[in-house]
């Protein structure tokens, strides 16, 4: 148990270093991509592997397991995060939905035999995602720069360190059965396995579609994780004139 | 990879604005507007009578009434039009009108059986309106309705749409961002970015046929 918190140590020494360097505002129409070259380069290694691997494991996955059960895999895997969600409502100082997390929790817990179902939203509780890149934005870590991480995609140095914190702080890390560590792995790479299995189609005609996909991606990316900073608000005066 | 796919799975359903149906009373004349036309664009695209190139001819004159690509087309070429001739941006602005019909026609079979409701509007300045929606899926039962808005500008006396944002991604933002990582890998070449346009136009035309 212990022998994680050098690495939350380590995570949370880099956050405090970032803080301490924030950066101003990004100019208008600057990608935020001072190594644009590495990190396409490094784009285009992932797109290999993932022909190569997960793409093609995700299609096999679409076509031999039955959509019902794809969706309780995929309920399970939403379920089992929003302890995280709730833990990041907190640190953003955000009780409402804190709340809002807890109750889904509880109910998908109960009623929806251990998270396998969502009645939740059936119920009308909205679902929201947090993390701790997320509640680094929210601390006043800038995005910039853009990068690309191997095998894992677009991120930035905020969101590389919330993703390390999130899977460090996993309340499920610190549950020690039989083989654990195999479990939390499993879980992982599930996840981006129903996550790629469920848009392989919308991949598939951005990555046909595009005139740049690597700038489509970061594009996406950044306005994606913008708009999931400001939970979905839109700041209507930022937007560009046309 | 899981935070770019989320995103990436929200914006493929974004074309879907212009074909999924209203179930709303829209209160503002922009409100109005966007249901009125997304209720045209689906009776277009759901009819039965003519042909597939008729339907299709129909849905063009639809898109160029509803939308200003004139606009959307100098925006996405953003600060490259300073300096251009006017060959090169006439040529670009033809070349993304038939991009951006392809593209929009090449995706209506997935996406036609969804409803979207209008839930309000703000106004970002005098003519300038974002109109908040919502898409729903009824195949995917028991799932998270996304959000959409629609920038309306009011042209004169004609509303137009210039963008689309699904789950916080602005559409014509997101071309632009695209255009211009296309110019700084080919020297700022127009040509370059018209021919380029113009071969994945013909290819998303060989797939609808």
């Amino acid at each position: 148990m212990w022998g994680r918190f050098p690495l939350l140590a380590t995570a949370l020494g880099l956050v405090l270093a970032g803080c301490a360097g924030v950066p101003g505002a990004p100019k208008p129409g600057d990608p935020g991509d001072p190594d644009e070259a590495t990190n396409r380069e490094i784009f285009s290694t992932n797109q290999v592997l993932d022909r190569m691997f997960l793409g093609r494991t995700a299609r096999a996955y679409n076509a031999t397991v039955p959509g019902f059960v794809r969706d309780r895999i995929h309920d399970l895997i939403v379920n089992l995060d929003l302890p995280d969600t709730f833990a990041n409502d907190v640190l953003q100082g955000e009780p409402k939905r804190a709340a809002q997390t807890l109750s889904r929790l509880a109910v998908n817990a109960i009623i929806g035999l251990g998270g396998l179902f969502d009645p939740a939203t059936r119920f009308d509780m909205p679902f929201h995602d947090e993390d701790f890149g997320q509640t680094l934005a929210v601390w006043g870590m800038s995005r910039d720069p853009y990068v690309v991480l191997p095998v894992l995609g677009p991120s930035s140095p905020r969101d590389t360190i919330g993703l390390l914190v999130d899977v460090g702080a996993d309340p499920l890390n610190f549950i020690h059965f039989k083989q654990h560590l195999w479990w939390q792995a499993g879980r992982e790479y599930m996840k981006v396995l129903d996550l790629r299995a469920r848009n392989i189609r919308t991949l598939d005609d951005i990555e046909r579609n595009s005139v740049d996909y690597y700038a489509s991606m970061r594009s996406l990316y950044r306005q994606h994780r913008d708009s999931e900073v400001r939970n979905g608000k839109e700041e209507v005066e930022k937007l560009p004139d046309f | 990879m899981s935070r770019i796919t989320s995103a990436l799975g929200f914006l493929g359903l974004a074309v879907v604005l212009l074909f999924a149906a209203p179930a709303a009373n829209a209160a503002s004349p922009a409100e109005s507007f966007v249901q009125t036309n997304i209720d045209k664009g689906l009776q277009i695209l759901n009819g039965r009578s003519g042909s597939s190139a008729q339907r299709t001819a129909q849905f063009q004159s639809f898109l160029e009434s509803l939308t200003d690509i004139g606009r959307i087309a100098k925006f996405t070429l953003g600060n490259a039009r300073r300096g251009a001739s006017d060959a090169d941006v006439a040529s670009f602005n033809a070349a993304f009108k038939s991009y951006a019909q392809a593209v929009y026609q090449s995706r209506l079979s997935a996406y036609t059986n969804q409803t979207l409701k209008v839930t309000g509007s703000t106004e970002r300045a005098p003519g300038d309106i974002i109109v908040k929606t919502t898409l729903v899926d009824p195949s995917q039962s028991g799932q998270q309705p996304l959000e959409v808005d629609f920038r309306v500008l009011t042209d004169g006396a004609r509303m137009v749409v210039v963008d689309v944002s699904i789950a916080g991604v602005w559409l014509a933002i997101e071309e632009r961002d695209q255009f211009q990582a296309f110019l700084a890998q080919h020297n700022n070449s127009i040509p370059a970015l018209v021919a380029h346009l113009n071969q994945l136009t013909a290819q998303l035309r060989q797939k609808i046929q």
